[in-house]
C-alpha cells in the first residue's frame, strides 16, 4: 500500500475523528437532559443535522449514511447489528454508544467513499 | 462491481435500487425469523447479526449492479419503553436510497433499515 501518498490518506474513513464528531453531537443535545418523549425526535433530528455538518465539514470524498437510536432506560435490552457490502478498504463505519439516568442512545455513521 | 476504470452517472432503472422491493424482502426475512420469538438477551445478539447478513444476501441477489449495501438492524425488548430511530444520509438522492420495515410480536420488536449507495 502507498500509505505515504497524501491523497490516499486524505481519502481514507479516519474512524477516531468520525466517533469524536458523534460523541460532541450527542453530548450538545442531550447533556443534561430526561427522556422525553415530546422532545426525542427532535434530538434525534438535531443529532443527526449537528454530525452531518460536521462529517462533511470534513471535505472527504465520502457519502454519509447516518443512524440514531435514542431508548428510554426501562430494564428493557436492546441489541443492533449491521452488516455492510462495500469496499473496505475505504469505507468504514463508527458506532458510538451513550448512556445517562434515563436514556440510550446509539449512533453510527457510515461512510462510503465516491 | 465492474472494471475500475469504468463508471456511470445513474444506474439503468432497471437495476436502480427498489426501496418497495427492498421493503418487501426486508419483511419477508423478519417475518420468517421472528415470527413466535420471545426476547432472550443471550440470542438476541446473534439473531440481529444473522438478519442483517440475511437481508444484505438478499439485496444482493437482486441485480443492482454496483451499489453497495449497509443493513441496520435494531431488535430491542418490548417492555413499553419509549424508542426513537432516526437516520440520515448525505448522497445523491438521484441513486441512492433506503428501505427499512419493522416487525414486532409481545415479546420483542425489530426494525431493519437497508441503505442502497451507488458506486459511480
Amino acid at each position: 500500500m502507498e500509505a505515504t501518498d497524501p491523497s490516499i490518506e486524505e481519502a481514507a474513513f479516519v474512524a477516531d475523528d468520525v466517533s469524536n464528531i458523534i460523541k460532541e453531537s450527542i453530548d450538545a443535545v442531550l447533556q443534561n437532559q430526561q427522556y422525553n418523549e415530546a422532545k426525542v425526535s427532535q434530538w434525534t433530528s438535531s443529532c443527526l443535522e449537528h454530525s452531518i455538518k460536521r462529517l462533511t465539514a470534513l471535505n472527504k470524498p465520502f457519502k454519509y449514511v447516518v443512524t440514531c437510536i435514542i431508548m428510554q432506560k426501562n430494564g428493557a435490552g436492546l441489541h443492533t447489528a449491521a452488516s455492510c457490502w462495500w469496499d473496505s478498504t475505504t469505507d468504514g463505519s463508527r458506532t458510538v454508544r451513550w448512556e445517562n439516568k434515563s436514556m440510550y442512545c446509539i449512533c453510527t455513521v457510515f461512510g462510503l467513499a465516491i | 462491481m465492474g472494471d475500475a476504470a469504468d463508471f456511470a452517472l445513474e444506474p439503468p432503472y432497471s437495476q436502480k435500487f427498489k426501496a418497495s422491493r427492498a421493503k418487501e424482502l426486508i419483511n419477508g426475512v423478519l417475518v420468517a425469523r421472528l415470527t413466535g420469538q420471545q426476547y432472550h438477551a443471550d440470542n438476541t445478539s446473534s439473531w440481529a447479526r444473522e438478519i442483517a447478513d440475511e437481508i444484505k444476501n438478499k439485496l444482493k441477489e437482486e441485480n443492482w449492479a454496483r451499489y453497495k449495501f449497509v443493513v441496520q438492524v435494531f431488535i430491542a425488548e418490548q417492555r413499553g419503553e419509549g424508542v426513537r430511530l432516526a437516520c440520515r444520509g448525505f448522497w445523491d438522492p438521484n441513486t441512492d436510497n433506503y428501505a427499512h420495515d419493522s416487525f414486532s410480536n409481545e415479546s420483542l420488536f425489530c426494525v431493519a433499515t437497508a441503505f442502497g449507495v451507488y458506486l459511480y
